[in-house]
């Protein structure tokens, strides 16, 4: 997959792209809009992400920009101004999501593997682990074809573990996932610990659970 | 009540006084200019009398030698002329009220009364009118006087609303573009046209204040764009940073634990920053309100997206809400937020199997939803202060910002509901959120 970062905050756009090249991305970088204008026209790119904040240029002529090409890349948009017309008309002119800076890179790959799913025509939505089956299009995890009954949040959490195996998850990160849309006085991460407690009662039903690793002191590793 | 009504009713007012003082006065006086009158009339009929007497003589009213005297009614009774002789030399010349014997009829006259000499004899002459016919005379005048009051007052009244509403006019013009103004951004600058130098200055600091505050506005909106994107993307580098520290697979253990201690403290950063970009944001108006919006709809998702959190403290919540009550323009968001920060609280302060109802039903000319929960209460002399920013009521050792009610205030003033808490210590709290309007 091939990446363009569009980005003037030069520490941000390192992150980003240190980032998305362990998860195995090739990625370019624009620090301003001509330069991005630029690499759009010349190279063929699957994701843009897009900073709409550019000193030189207003990001969603940008956006317009790769709506025109013919290789059609799928635009996630990035922004901390947050202003209401621009969101509407970000995703009015054809974005394929939008995140609000400053957001996970977690969440960001979240997002950018079902736009992929999306925009990709990806059909197979099954993951597979240790004998159980989870669909995340009809939400449903299984064992043995024997249906778990799990409530939205756990599912979710289960989902972005998966999404996110083999790494360390701290709590903060997993409630971000979970309650992060919504503004709140503070988070308290002990309801993930609730929430793993539970996941790991239901799913030690059917077999061990010992792939959902605890971290002390910093939160969960899903080992697949 | 609007000034020209007051100033109608005012004139109106003192021109009722000034009739009242006039029909109490106007008897009086009329009867002063009657009797004035009569008297003058009564003088000018004496130098008549004397005129012909000193013209042709006393005889033609009494003959010589006789020791008659002269007398003249006309038919009515209302006026007469008599002479007598008198032997003595009184000296009279008045004019009074007295009774007199009219063929057997007493009836009441206004008397001039003067003695004369003539040829060394001495005469009384009296002329007199009936007082009947003076008071059927002051009758008269006091009607046409009354007409005349009434037709005069009408006809002010009228020329005082026509007038004062011409005046006023600027000024209702004034207070209507007031009335129109529901967030200083919606006002636009007019002239308005008078003469009147008081209406024309009201205008203009209006316009000019108008300005000022659309001005503030504007550079607040600019100030929390900056802000957003000034203090949110150093925020953004940092937790991008932390979060590639944290896969770095040379972390050793003991620090990844401090980094997740920084992560934590980041997060709250941009939570207090998001929390006041949005509570300034709502102030500003910089949200819509262009949806239609179920209050059971947003009651039960609320209670589904936080049911996991109660179930894990043991807290049964409960949703019970009646009528389907829709708010026509709201922002679904906002109002989520609203309510999920204050079913949040009921269950952060809530004790083990305690329990959270939310239930609405109509009330009055509007709908109230309330949450009210078994928790430990807050202080009677804390509660002015619940919504106030950065207030805590906890401990400092709690996470929480306090700006989780100052959101849910400003959410609830830009959408005009009204809140009220009741709260008893150990036994719990309610919040209940007043909707006005029809449904």
């Amino acid at each position: 997959m091939h990446v363009l970062v569009v980005e003037d905050e030069a520490g941000l756009a390192a992150e980003l792209m240190h980032f998305l090249k362990q998860e195995h991305y090739k990625c370019d970088w624009a620090c301003n809009g001509e330069d991005a204008s630029e690499r759009i026209a010349v190279n063929r790119y699957d994701f843009i992400l897009l900073d709409l904040g550019l000193p030189d240029y207003d990001g969603l002529d940008l956006l317009q920009e790769a709506r025109e090409t013919d290789y059609e890349p799928a635009v996630i948009i990035l922004t901390a101004r947050g202003e209401l017309e621009d969101r509407v008309k970000g995703l009015g002119l054809g974005a394929d999501d939008y995140l609000a800076k400053p957001f996970s890179l977690l969440e960001l790959q979240a997002r950018m593997q079902a736009v992929s799913r999306r925009k990709f025509n990806v059909k197979s939505s099954v993951h597979e682990f240790h004998g159980f089956e989870l669909d995340s299009t009809a939400r449903t995890v299984s064992y043995n074809g024997q249906n778990i009954s799990l409530t939205k949040k756990e599912f979710d959490l289960l989902h972005y573990m998966l999404l996110h195996k083999n790494r360390i998850m701290t709590r903060l990160q997993l409630t971000e996932h979970i309650w992060g849309n919504i503004l709140e006085d503070d988070y308290d991460s002990n309801y993930i610990d609730v929430h793993i407690k539970n996941l790991r009662k239901k799913l030690s039903a059917h077999a061990p659970t010992d792939w959902i690793e605890t971290v002390r002191g910093v939160g969960y590793r899903l080992t697949l | 009540m609007r000034l020209q009504s007051k100033l109608t009713l005012f004139s109106a007012i003192s021109k009722i006084v000034v009739v009242l003082l006039l029909i109490a006065l106007l008897p009086p006086l009329i009867h002063r200019v009657a009797i004035v009158n009569t008297d003058k009339r009564l003088n000018e009929k004496k130098d008549s009398v004397l005129e012909i007497i000193s013209n042709q003589g006393i005889e033609n009213f009494i003959a010589e030698g006789s020791e008659g005297a002269y007398g003249s009614y006309n038919l009515l009774k209302e006026e007469f002329i008599s002479i007598e002789q008198i032997p003595e030399p009184i000296a009279v010349d008045t004019v009074e009220n007295s009774l007199r014997k009219v063929e057997n009829e007493i009836v009441e006259y206004r008397v001039l009364s003067l003695t004369f000499e003539v040829d060394n004899k001495y005469y009384l002459l009296e002329i007199g009118r009936s007082i009947d016919t003076i008071q059927e005379s002051i009758n008269t005048m006091q009607q046409y006087a009354l007409y005349f009051l009434a037709a005069v007052i009408l006809i002010t009244v009228f020329i005082d609303l026509a007038f004062n509403k011409i005046l006023l006019q600027p000024l209702i013009v004034i207070v209507r573009r007031l009335k129109k103004i529901g967030h200083p951004s919606t006002f636009t600058h007019k002239t308005i046209n008078t003469t009147t130098s008081d209406f024309l200055y009201l205008n203009n600091a209006i316009n000019d204040m108008m300005g000022q505050i659309q001005d503030a506005f504007q550079k607040e909106k600019e100030f929390i764009g900056n802000v957003s994107h000034e203090l949110l993307t150093p925020i953004s580098i940092l937790q991008t940073r932390m979060e590639n520290l944290l896969t770095d697979p040379e972390m050793p253990e003991h620090l990844l634990v401090k980094l997740v201690d920084n992560q934590k403290t980041l997060h709250r950063l941009k939570n207090i920053i998001q929390a006041l970009l949005l509570i300034s944001r709502i102030e500003n108006e910089q949200y819509l309100k262009n949806e239609e919006v179920s209050l059971t709809v947003l009651a039960n998702e609320v209670a589904e997206e936080i049911a996991d959190r109660a179930e894990a403290k043991e807290i049964k919540l409960h949703v019970n809400l009646e009528d389907n009550w829709t708010l026509p323009q709201a922002n679904y968001s906002l109002l989520f937020t609203m309510l999920f920060n204050v079913v949040s609280n009921a269950i952060k302060y809530n004790k083990p199997n305690g329990s959270i109802t939310i239930s609405g039903a109509p009330k009055g000319k509007g709908y109230e939803l309330c949450v009210s929960d078994t928790g430990v209460g807050i202080a009677q002399e804390n509660l002015p202060h619940i919504f106030n920013r950065f207030k805590r009521l906890q401990g400092p050792d709690n996470e929480s910002h306090g700006l989780g009610l100052p959101i849910v205030q400003t959410v609830a003033r830009f959408h005009k509901i009204k809140i009220t808490v009741d709260s008893t210590i150990d036994v719990g709290t309610t919040f209940c959120f007043r909707f006005n309007g029809h449904n």
